[in-house]
């Protein structure tokens, strides 16, 4: 039994990574002074700091990037000088990791100068604030992920992330190897790192440290992009699918017809498995090739044993008008 | 199944040469052998999946075996791992 997999949360990203990360797309500039970047974003979510600056603090959304935007400026604008100061300042005093002003508004010099000495960075953006919010939540969903490594080989297959798993020494990377050969694309071998950004899809990918590279037996360590080239490669890939590589003495536990739906879990993703059984003789590239486009296949609703049943019954004349739709 | 902490002994740590050795060693047994560092756990057989694991001098590791010759795999494995994988 192998040893329970633990998932694990990344840690907070700073400020700084966020700004670093994500300024360019999210078209975020630098407002007054470069401090608080070390500051982290306690959770990956846009808070819009209405209630907060009309005074009401109770269950403020401190560990969030907060958004000024069109509401809050015109809110802030309207109140009288030394009452919009007083609300910045306890807005500020919270220490939220940072302020981003949308519409490629500025703060004002004197709110600047309090968010500053507060030691909170103030960024400007030229998107609108909705647009804003929506594209900085899913990026920070992406970056704080839970995740997990996993043992196996990930490969792309006509569009198809697939996963190949299975003791050492069973064939997996060289099955690999033969699957780029025929138009796949290289995701990870080996360590196969599968983050959950949105509790429903996993997406596989390889740790930095071990990019690009494969070991095949015998001669050693490769690097697949320079050996391939860069149509081989696949940074990330959807997880759909999962072969399971077995010994020679399993070929007879194996699932004849195909309609059996086998899952295996992962954070809480369901995902479709295959078994195969690898032997001499047998292609086994080819295999999971063809288990990738039928599941492409299932995946449109079409079920190749059940309709081939189907044809079955109504050939031998079984299906008369009470049983217009059995199912195996 | 046996399950043992080490610690990386040799100034290098877990580079490319410890980790061949240690996986070619590990590859004789017929038992599943996992390594862990930092809650992350990963096939003690695998060369690449080893060395991503990026464990250096005085990093701390478990080593889990669990498999008809789980005995003999931790005495030996154990043994290359206190050696410094040859290193010291």
């Amino acid at each position: 039994m192998p040893p329970p997999v633990k998932d694990k949360q990344p840690p907070p990203l700073t400020v700084g990574e966020f700004y670093k990360r994500h300024g360019e797309f999210l078209q975020l500039s630098l407002q007054g002074r470069e401090l608080g970047f070390t500051i982290p974003i306690g959770e990956p979510s846009i808070n819009r700091p209405g209630l907060a600056l009309a005074g009401f603090l109770d269950y403020f959304a401190l560990f969030r990037i907060q958004v000024i935007g069109n509401s809050e400026h015109h809110y802030l604008e309207q109140l009288p000088e030394p009452v919009r100061l007083e609300r910045f300042r306890l807005f500020c005093r919270q220490r939220p990791p940072c302020i981003v002003v949308a519409r490629d508004r500025q703060l004002p010099d004197h709110l600047l100068a309090v968010a500053n000495t507060e030691g909170i960075p103030v960024f400007t953006t030229g998107m609108i604030s909705m647009k804003f919010i929506n594209a900085a939540t899913i990026r920070l969903e992406w970056d704080y992920a839970k995740y997990v490594t996993l043992h196996g080989c990930m490969v792309d297959i006509l569009g198809m992330g697939v996963m190949l798993m299975g003791p050492s020494g069973i064939g997996k990377s060289e099955t690999m190897l033969n699957l780029l050969d025929r138009g796949g694309q290289f995701v990870a071998d080996d360590s196969v790192v599968l983050k959950c950004p949105d509790g429903k899809r996993l997406f596989g990918t390889q740790k930095p440290e071990g990019r690009f590279h494969m070991e095949i037996r015998g001669v050693g360590i490769i690097n697949v992009f320079a050996l391939f080239g860069s149509r081989c490669i696949l940074a990330e890939k959807q997880l759909e699918l999962i072969i399971d590589l077995l010994p020679p003495d399993k070929l007879n536990e194996l699932d004849r017809l195909g309609d059996e739906i086998l899952e295996r879990e992962v954070l809480g993703v369901k995902i479709p498995l295959k078994q195969l059984a690898v032997t001499a003789g047998r292609d086994t590239a080819r295999m999971v090739e063809v288990a990738a486009l039928n599941q492409r296949l299932r995946s449109t609703g079409y079920e190749t044993a059940v309709e081939f049943n189907k044809t079955l019954l109504e050939k031998t004349r079984m299906n008369d008008s009470h049983n217009t739709d059995y199912h195996i | 199944m046996l399950k043992k902490d080490f610690t990386i002994l040799n100034k290098m740590g877990l580079h490319a040469r410890p980790a061949a050795l240690f996986v070619k060693k590990a590859n004789t047994f017929q038992s599943e052998i996992w390594v862990e560092k930092d809650d992350e756990n990963v096939n003690g057989k695998s060369i690449m999946a080893l060395m991503m694991l990026a464990a250096g001098y005085n990093d701390s590791i478990t080593l889990q075996v669990e498999g008809a010759d789980e005995a003999k795999a931790m005495e030996e494995l154990g043994a290359i791992i206190n050696a410094g994988f040859n290193e010291l």
